[in-house]
């Protein structure tokens, strides 16, 4: 059998060699027969025609071999093939066209399903996947939040569920010991978020049960990368000690790359989860991740959840909720939840853009099938079947695709950068790679688009009038049907285009509005540095009062700095830091949840440094402290939220559930600032710094001149009272562009999309006008000649193809409805159905079409009659 | 064409057989058919060439390009144990059918 397939493929592979070897085993068996006749008596003249006898025609004999060899139809394939390079060679501006729009939206629908594989359809590369969950604490379909040390205790004493279950929490630290020291991403976490998972230890162990106990040796886990970096291997770091916020830990494990991101941070670091015995319900700090026992649904576990939280109820003093639940989610949904409208939005508009790339190439090789019609009209005449018409044109659409692979691939490996710097903080990114699923779904699109666009050029060929089509040759490609068949395709390209202009525009809209938002603060005057205090120095709470204290001296004798403050939470995006509270004269009912607001801890001059109006009242000056009676600021939106045509001033509120400390007065009422990013409200709460034991602090400085330039001075300064600090300093101005640089990518991206849509259609409906003119020049040079008007002749190409393009875009129209779902979520402050922009969306699509009907409208009113009809 | 088919079918068969006696080439394959038909079975000579391309095809033979007694190129082809297995159901199929045929004929004479 194996041989039987070389002798196959030597006969095709080397059709000269093989045809040339049968030549001379032919000749040499003639020679013979005609020697062995000549031995026999005859003279050699009459040997020779015998043995030509008794052989048979040479020629008949050799094709009847060939046939046999089986390689006449993989000869007659390449032939085609051949057939197809040369006549695709002679016609570089089509081939090109036709290579390059495919290529291009092959290549990126690849990236973007390598995306939306990786990080939506992909399990999560945990065992038991779908039985991993997160737990939350939850009051309400929309509010859910951490778990705390006492639900832990209460998990741990009553849960039924879970095979295995643990608290985490990423925090930041600061790394010193060998080396320079530096500010890294360190996780507090449970042994049994291990066992949950089922991650292991590249080198040396993972955290186990006995380093949970206080007073247990401090160890801690280390990132392959940060273990590699500071002592050149996993494991060479094993036994090595760090010192995390100054407390001196051993490295008894590294964990492999990207085992634990969970789609948060990376973190480099991981210690123990130690948690001493609960004394209030709160504070929520902790993720908590579990995963279920076999057979226990997410129903039967959210039963048992709240079977614990009812357990816990009136344990805690300071507590009142009572209708917070413990609830699970999937933890695929929690980790990949926030991208996947986005990447949903992406992919559908990728797609848009592949079908319309697709329509836009099918007209081209219709228009090109037709133009052919009369060559092919000549070669059903000289006997070639309509079949092997049919495969010619198949070969050329083969060798079409095979060059547009060739292209589309590395365009889908740099498409896949660009969708990595284009979104940054994409969930599960380490996983984001060309795997085979992505070559195979390549090589699916380019077959399944390569037989779309072949679909109307081999009907072309199959309909063919034969005999006649050469005859007529100045009217070939004008059939009715072929006609409607391209205006189709050509409103398709409308029709597709529309919801990507829509898009764009929408997000264009909705990016311009979020810009003009104003922040609350004035980003042109001031300065931003993120302090974080390590712990060892700092861990009591008076050492960094003190700090902050000299720092705030320090800042303000920086020359041009006109006022400096702290605060515990950097707007636009605080992320989310909420504290509850209940107002003394207007309290929530019994068992209901206390409203939640943005918190903040900020020191005299906070708001000064920020330029916030104040409203009513006072700001805060030194002398609110811990020690004095407590004090609240609020800002406009909280108090018309929570004291509707009231003056907020002077009430009184119970803070962060404590119902035994003394009430906290009202004090002043400050501009919104907005915490909850650009798009969030302006609620905020702010109390003094004196009362946070925070050590990551935010130092902001109002400056006399551009505060970009304050950056080095102002870090020198606060480095003068401790070199070893970690800082990160930016002008207020630059972070508002941080804010604003993720919403404009996406923005950007779709406009992309849409642009290269719009100009798909547009050239769909100028190749066809065009075409129709120069099809029907000899015509309109008649009417010409008896006297048409040619601004009707112009008017009647120009309404030809705009009712094509109208009828596209109402089709787009309706198709645009369903997008709503998909950007509603992505939109600030205008409607998935905003009737200004859809207007603008659709008359710019509208207008573009006018423009690439008029050219061939004013092509087809300047033909000159004489010359068209002269030209037969 | 039945004709054509019992032709091609018949040739194959004598084909293998010359070349289970030796490798030779296609000349040779032809005397020896002519020899082991005594020239009652006389095909054009050219045929061979077809049947030989699809006995190749079917891997039953396999070829090469030798030096020639007369130190000349020349192709051989031997056969394969597949063509060898084939040869053998063959021949039992062509026995047993002329087996039957011949049993048929000789009931005919009987009256």
């Amino acid at each position: 059998m194996i041989a039987g397939l070389m002798e196959r493929l030597r006969a095709l592979l080397f059709p000269r060699r093989w045809s040339s070897d049968l030549d001379e085993e032919m000749r040499e068996h003639l020679g013979r027969e005609t020697a062995r006749r000549i031995r026999e008596g005859l003279d050699p003249e009459a040997a020779r025609r015998e043995a030509a006898l008794a052989f048979g025609g040479v020629e008949k004999w050799k094709e009847a071999a060939r046939d046999e060899s089986g390689a006449r139809l993989m000869g007659d394939v390449s032939a085609d093939l051949r057939f197809a390079v040369r006549s695709l060679g002679r016609n570089p501006g089509f081939t090109a066209a036709a290579v390059g729009v495919l290529a291009v939206a092959i290549g990126a629908s690849t990236a973007a399903f390598t995306v939306v594989n990786a990080v939506l359809l992909r399990a999560l590369p945990y065992e038991h996947p779908e039985r991993l969950v997160r737990l939350f604490e939850q009051n309400s379909p929309t509010n859910r939040w951490n778990i705390s040390t006492a639900d832990v205790q209460g998990i741990r004493e009553r849960q039924r569920s879970f095979d295995a279950w643990g608290g985490v929490s990423v925090t930041e630290a600061a790394l010193s010991g060998e080396g320079a020291p530096e500010q890294i991403v360190m996780t507090r976490i449970g042994a049994g978020v291990f066992d949950a998972l089922g991650v292991s230890a590249e080198a040396g162990r993972a955290v186990t049960t006995a380093d949970e106990p206080a007073g247990a040796p401090p160890v801690v886990l280390l990132s392959h990368a940060l273990a590699t970096r500071r002592f050149g291997s996993p494991l060479a770091a094993l036994g090595r000690s760090v010192a995390l916020d100054g407390v001196t830990r051993s490295v008894v494990g590294v964990l492999p790359t990207g085992a634990l991101d969970l789609g948060g941070r990376p973190a480099e670091a991981w210690i123990p989860l130690q948690l001493a015995p609960a004394t209030r319900r709160g504070p929520f700090w902790m993720g908590g991740i579990g995963r279920l026992k076999p057979g226990v649904d997410l129903a039967a576990a959210r039963r048992d959840l709240a079977a614990v939280s009812e357990g816990m109820s009136g344990l805690y003093a300071d507590w009142h909720d009572n209708t917070a639940r413990l609830t699970p989610y999937p933890l695929r949904q929690t980790i990949v939840g926030s991208a996947e409208g986005r990447l949903d939005l992406f992919a559908g508009a990728v797609l848009l853009v592949l079908l319309v790339a697709i329509a836009n190439v099918a007209t081209l090789m219709l228009v090109r099938a037709s133009a052919r019609r009369p060559e092919i009209a000549m070669r059903i005449t000289l006997g070639a079947t309509r079949i092997r018409l049919a495969r010619l044109v198949i070969a050329e659409s083969t060798v079409l695709m095979a060059v547009t692979v060739l292209i589309a691939a590395p365009l889908a490996a740099l498409g896949l950068r660009f969708l990595g710097s284009v979104a940054p903080g994409l969930p599960r990114s380490a996983e984001i790679s060309l795997g085979w699923e992505s070559w195979l779904f390549l090589a699916a699109v380019a077959l399944s688009s390569g037989a779309l666009v072949s679909l109307s050029p081999v009907a072309a060929v199959l309909s063919s009038p034969g005999r006649s089509g050469m005859t007529d040759t100045r009217r070939a490609g004008t059939t009715r049907r072929a006609q409607a068949v391209r205006g189709t395709l050509v409103a398709a390209e409308f029709a597709l285009a529309l919801p990507l202009l829509l898009g764009a525009s929408l997000l264009l809209n909705s990016f311009l509005r979020l810009t003009r938002v104003d922040p609350g603060f004035d980003p042109s005057t001031s300065l931003g540095i993120t302090i974080a205090l390590p712990s060892g120095r700092y861990g009591e709470v008076p050492a960094r009062q003190e700090f902050f204290r000299r720092a705030l001296a320090q800042a303000r004798q920086v020359p041009g700095v006109l006022a400096a403050g702290l605060a515990t939470e950097m707007p636009p995006d605080a992320g989310g830091n909420d504290n509850n509270f209940n107002l003394v004269d207007h309290p929530v009912p019994a068992g209901q949840s206390e409203p939640t607001s943005p918190w903040s801890y900020v020191s005299d001059g906070y708001f000064e440094a920020l330029s916030i109006p104040l409203v009513e009242g006072r700001f805060f000056t030194p002398m609110d402290s811990s020690a004095g009676p407590p004090v609240a600021v609020v800002s406009l939106s909280w108090q018309a939220k929570y004291f509707p045509g009231e003056h907020a001033l002077g009430h009184e509120l119970i803070e962060g559930g404590c119902y035994t400390c003394p009430h906290t007065t009202i004090v002043g009422v400050v501009g919104d600032v907005k915490f909850q990013g650009l798009a969030g409200g302006g609620d905020g709460v702010y109390v003094p710094l004196s009362q946070s034991g925070a050590r990551t602090v935010h130092l902001f400085v109002k400056t006399a001149a551009a505060p970009a330039g304050f950056v080095k001075p102002m870090t020198d300064a606060l480095h003068g009272l401790d070199p070893d600090l970690p800082l990160a300093g930016e002008a207020m101005s630059d972070h508002l562009k941080d804010a604003l640089a993720d919403p404009g990518r996406w923005t950007a991206v779709l406009i992309a999309f849409g642009a290269a849509a719009l100009v798909l259609a547009v050239m769909g409906v100028f190749g066809l006008l065009s075409y129709v003119v120069r099809q029907q020049r000899r015509e309109i040079g008649v009417r010409l000649a008896l006297g048409a008007d040619p601004g009707r002749v112009a008017r009647m190409v120009v309404w030809r193809g705009m009712r094509t393009a109208g009828i596209g875009i109402a089709a787009g129209l309706l198709l645009s409805v369903m997008e709503t779902k998909w950007l509603g979520s992505l939109l600030y402050d205008v409607t998935a159905h905003d009737p200004l922009t859809v207007a603008v969306a659709t008359l710019v699509l509208l207008a573009a079409a006018v423009v690439a009907c008029l050219l061939p409208g004013l092509k087809a009113a300047r033909i000159r009659p004489i010359e068209a009809i002269a030209a037969e | 064409m039945p004709d054509r088919d019992l032709l091609q079918g018949t040739l194959d068969l004598m084909v293998l057989k010359a070349l289970s006696l030796e490798p030779m080439h296609s000349w040779g394959i032809g005397q020896r058919i002519d020899q082991f038909s005594r020239d009652v079975f006389s095909v054009q000579q050219g045929s061979l060439y077809p049947a030989l391309q699809r006995m190749l095809r079917k891997g039953w033979i396999r070829s090469e390009w030798r030096m020639s007694e007369h130190h000349r190129r020349a192709r051989f082809y031997h056969i394969t144990r597949t063509g060898r297995a084939e040869l053998k159901e063959r021949a039992a199929g062509w026995a047993r059918a002329s087996a039957a045929v011949a049993s048929i004929l000789r009931l005919r004479t009987v009256p």
